[in-house]
């Protein structure tokens, strides 16, 4: 029994954050997750670089995932300099291991962090940066996908055989959450998730 | 010794020192926050990381010890870029206010600022929203500006008050006490060690806003006399004013306490009940007068009454004024009757004993002494002695009573403190006699044996290298048997010292006023003398006027006895005279004056030299080799005498202290305390 309460305090280790680290396809995202669970999980709490570095790499994460006002070049060097001043500064194997992981994710893909602060995901995770938009020339206006959002974000009218002239399916971007069940529903696969700035072919998410 | 290369420079440093010790020695000073000297280094803050030669990553200077041949580099570059890294951090939570700060100029964190050219953070500005705690006039506690260094914490908790604790974790732990209540509400003794340590202005003393800044004050070193302590302050003025005080032995020093009536006290000096002027007590009332009126009345009183003057003073004048009043009194006035308050409580004998280093001692026995920091009775020793235990010095408690202290106590031996001693006697005696039957019948026997407390006290005994016994003056006589016997032993003969309750009863003592007439309880009384003359702040007299015909009073404050005196006179208090001390351990100490008296108070040796040039015979003032002179005692060799505890001598030291102090008690915010505890306990 309290090998299991024990079990639970000592928090993930380190293999189990990086597995689900993976599950995140942008690299922001899961830098973001890791010092997320840096946080939440036990520490001394008393080291400077630990305790308040990451505190800071977290604002600037966020900053960057969400496109907030303020974000610049700058918070990619600072999160840089956090990292590498935790792994040569901090106490433990933690604080360590957790300065590596984000200079490995920052150093293999340095250029879609840039482009977060153009306000692109190229993974097409961060919510802020994406859209899902319904591509008119595969909708068949079955309504399955309004149906399906909880947010009553998609208007159109469902096509019935005897109306001539339809409402084209729209996604209103003010409501939508990003949640995906619009996606999972639809038949053709016409409902695409775009990031702002760049735009790519249709992905069809299964 | 161990040879090491710091930046190139040779250091020889002693076996054991950090890296940071070693470092200042060679002048180089290694940044860090949350060290403190004399305290094993913790390693939180990570300012304090070198790189030593054929060691891949950087390790911290405060917790590792110099090894011979160690090359230390303090300043490559990844170094300083954590450093400058973890400044920025800080500054990036911490109100950037040096303008106002009452910290600019003694500030670590403004200082590495400024090395590490830091003018603003580059990180996202933080604040912590906790409010400031200034609800007591002594110390204010103001989270805004803590770094989280823990030097507080460290410090509360190693002296035994324990009132000072994280809560929380990471950037949004908060230094404070037990369930966040203010401070009067915790155990907090308002001692000030916390204050003293703080690297920002998160913990300083109340008062401390627009009293000017670090660099307008003038310090100096000086000892407070309140109590038989005697500890080191610095007293920093500023325009002929005392701003503050703090304790003033070095840093990392065992010894650096002050309790809050040293550090606070000082309000007294510019309080009511201060005597400005010489008064004559005319229809009941009294008056103010010239010096040269008081002079004259005083001197034809002393030349009328000739013998059968009575002179009494209390133990917190100075060696000088000591000296100078026993010339006075035997020369000129020709006179037996002197005598002290020391009398209340320890016979001349014990005080007149030798030194005793309580810094080397690794075992700490006391006999009958009750230190204690809460009721401000000899709180330094207290201190002190739960420092070394925390460091690995034993304690040995002989009480009858239970003193608080004893909860740090390696043994303790509860009991009519005379029959104990002679019981530790007794066991020290077979426990030696025992090993020289039988050595190896120690090693084997001993873990299966339960060894009663004496044996274990006995075992202590044998163990240790440097013994310092402190006993209440009245079972000196009885301590000082236990080295008798240790020396018969061949075991380490103990220190023993007699601990007075005042702060200069043994400079008193040794300058000579000691009685040869009657004793300080029958003047006091009235007994057998015409004129009364008392010196200082005369302790435990209810208001009640002595029976005498005539009675003068020397005093800087106007005490309940001076209201009922024929003569008042106006001294110089103690932060405004020059002069030394004894302290309890032996040591001549030197007391700096730090601020003028009032223009018509003097200091007591001037009074007498005026009285005596009055009364025909000059005395010159002491010289520094009159004063050595007459601290040289002739060590003779103890001898053994009965294990009895002096009567006479029982004298309650809460009541003594609080009434030797009660002018300054009652004329400073220390009095805001008193009402408090009032409060608390109706």
């Amino acid at each position: 029994m309290s090998e299991e309460i024990l079990a639970e305090e000592k928090g993930k280790n380190l293999e189990e954050i990086k597995k689900e680290a993976e599950n995140k396809a942008c690299p922001v995202q899961r830098n973001l997750y890791f010092i997320e669970e840096f946080i939440a999980g036990p520490m001394c709490g008393r080291g400077y670089p630990c305790a308040l570095g990451t505190q800071e790499a977290k604002i600037r994460l966020l900053r960057i995932s969400q496109h907030l006002e303020g974000v610049s070049p700058s918070d990619v060097e600072a999160i840089r300099r956090i990292a590498s001043n935790m792994i040569e500064g901090s106490f433990c194997k933690k604080g360590k291991d957790t300065g590596r992981f984000v200079i490995e994710t920052l150093a293999k893909s340095e250029d879609d962090f840039n482009q977060h602060i153009s306000g692109a995901c190229p993974k097409k995770e961060c919510i802020n940066l994406i859209e899902y938009v319904i591509n008119p020339e595969l909708c068949i206006m079955c309504g399955k996908c309004q149906e399906s959002c909880k947010y009553n974000a998609i208007v159109g009218e469902k096509r019935e055989l005897y109306l001539s002239g339809y409402l084209p399916f729209e996604i209103r971007q003010k409501r939508c959450t990003r949640c995906g069940e619009c996606v999972k529903v639809c038949p053709t696969g016409a409902i695409e998730i775009i990031t702002t700035k760049i735009e790519e072919e249709v992905v069809s998410n299964k | 010794m161990v040879k090491l290369k710091i930046d190139g420079k040779e250091v020889q440093a002693p076996e054991g020192m950090n890296i940071i010790d070693a470092a200042e020695l060679a002048e180089i000073h290694i940044p860090n926050l949350c060290y403190l000297k004399g305290m094993k280094g913790i390693g939180a803050c990570r300012m304090c990381l070198v790189e030593i030669e054929g060691m891949k990553a950087p390790v911290i200077a405060c917790n590792t010890r110099v090894k011979d041949g160690m090359v230390v580099n303090t300043k490559t570059d990844k170094v300083q870029e954590i450093r400058k890294f973890v400044i920025d951090l800080i500054l990036s939570m911490h109100p950037l206010d040096c303008m106002t700060c009452t910290k600019a100029g003694v500030c670590n964190l403004q200082k590495y600022a400024y090395d590490f050219e830091l003018k603003e953070s580059s990180f996202t500005r933080k604040k912590s929203g906790y409010p400031a705690d200034a609800a007591n006039p002594f110390i204010k506690r103001d989270p805004e500006y803590c770094i989280l260094c823990g030097r507080c914490v460290r410090v509360c908790k190693t002296q035994g008050t324990n009132v000072l604790d994280f809560m929380g974790r990471g950037i949004i732990s908060k230094v404070t006490t037990a369930n966040d209540k203010p401070l009067q509400e915790s155990e907090c003794t308002f001692c000030g060690s916390c204050v003293d340590v703080c690297p920002v202005n998160a913990l300083l003393e109340a008062d401390r806003w627009r009293k000017g800044r670090e660099w307008d004050y003038e310090k100096i070193r000086s000892q407070c006399l309140s109590c038989g302590n005697g500890c080191d302050i610095i007293v920093s003025t500023k325009d002929g004013e005392v701003a503050k005080i703090n304790a003033g032995a070095p840093g990392g020093s065992y010894e650096r306490y002050i309790c809050a009536i040293g550090r606070f006290g000082f309000d007294s000096l510019k309080s009511d009940t201060r005597v400005t002027s010489p008064m004559k007590r005319v229809d009941n009332e009294l008056k103010e007068i010239t010096w040269n009126e008081a002079v004259s009345i005083v001197s034809g009183k002393l030349k009328e009454a000739g013998e059968s003057v009575g002179f009494i003073s209390t133990a917190g004048i100075l060696n000088e004024d000591a000296l100078t009043l026993k010339k006075f009194a035997s020369d000129v006035v020709k006179t037996k009757n002197i005598d002290t308050s020391i009398s209340l409580y320890a016979d001349a004998e014990s005080m007149r004993a030798e030194d005793a280093n309580l810094e080397k001692a690794d075992l700490m026995v006391i006999v009958g002494l009750n230190p204690d920091q809460w009721t401000r009775v000899l709180p330094a020793i207290d201190a002190i002695i739960r420092r070394k235990v925390n460091a690995g010095a034993k304690l040995i408690v002989i009480n009858s009573g239970e003193p608080r202290i004893a909860s740090v106590a390696t043994v303790n031996l509860k009991g009519n403190e005379a029959s104990t001693l002679s019981m530790l006697a007794k066991t020290l005696e077979e426990s030696q006699k025992s090993k020289v039957k039988s050595p190896e019948s120690e090693t084997k026997g001993a873990e299966e044996k339960e060894t009663s407390p004496f044996e274990k006290a006995a075992e202590l005994f044998a163990k240790a290298k440097n013994i310092v016994i402190l006993a209440v003056p009245s079972l000196y006589a009885a301590s000082t048997n236990i080295a008798v016997i240790a020396n018969k032993l061949l075991l380490p003969v103990p220190e023993v010292v007699a601990v007075p309750i005042e702060a200069n009863a043994k400079g008193v003592t040794l300058m000579g006023l000691v009685t040869e007439g009657r004793s300080y309880k029958e003047m006091i009384a009235g007994k057998a003398v015409k004129v009364l003359y008392a010196v200082g702040e005369i302790p435990l007299n209810s208001g009640v006027r002595p029976k005498v015909d005539f009675l003068i009073v020397q005093n800087s404050h106007l005490t309940s006895l001076a209201k009922q005196a024929d003569i008042v006179l106006p001294s110089a208090a103690v932060l405004e005279s020059d002069g030394t001390i004894v302290d309890y351990l032996g040591r001549l100490k030197k007391v700096q004056k730090a601020v003028e008296p009032p223009e018509d108070a003097k200091t007591h040796r001037e009074i007498f030299i005026k009285l005596a040039k009055v009364l025909g015979k000059a005395i010159k003032k002491p010289s520094e080799t009159a004063v050595k002179k007459a601290t040289k005692v002739k060590k003779g060799k103890p001898s053994m005498g009965p294990f009895k505890k002096q009567e006479g001598f029982d004298i309650d030291p809460v009541e003594m202290i609080e009434s030797l102090n009660a002018s300054v008690i009652n004329g400073s915010r220390l009095l805001w305390l008193k009402e408090v505890e009032k409060a608390v306990e109706a």
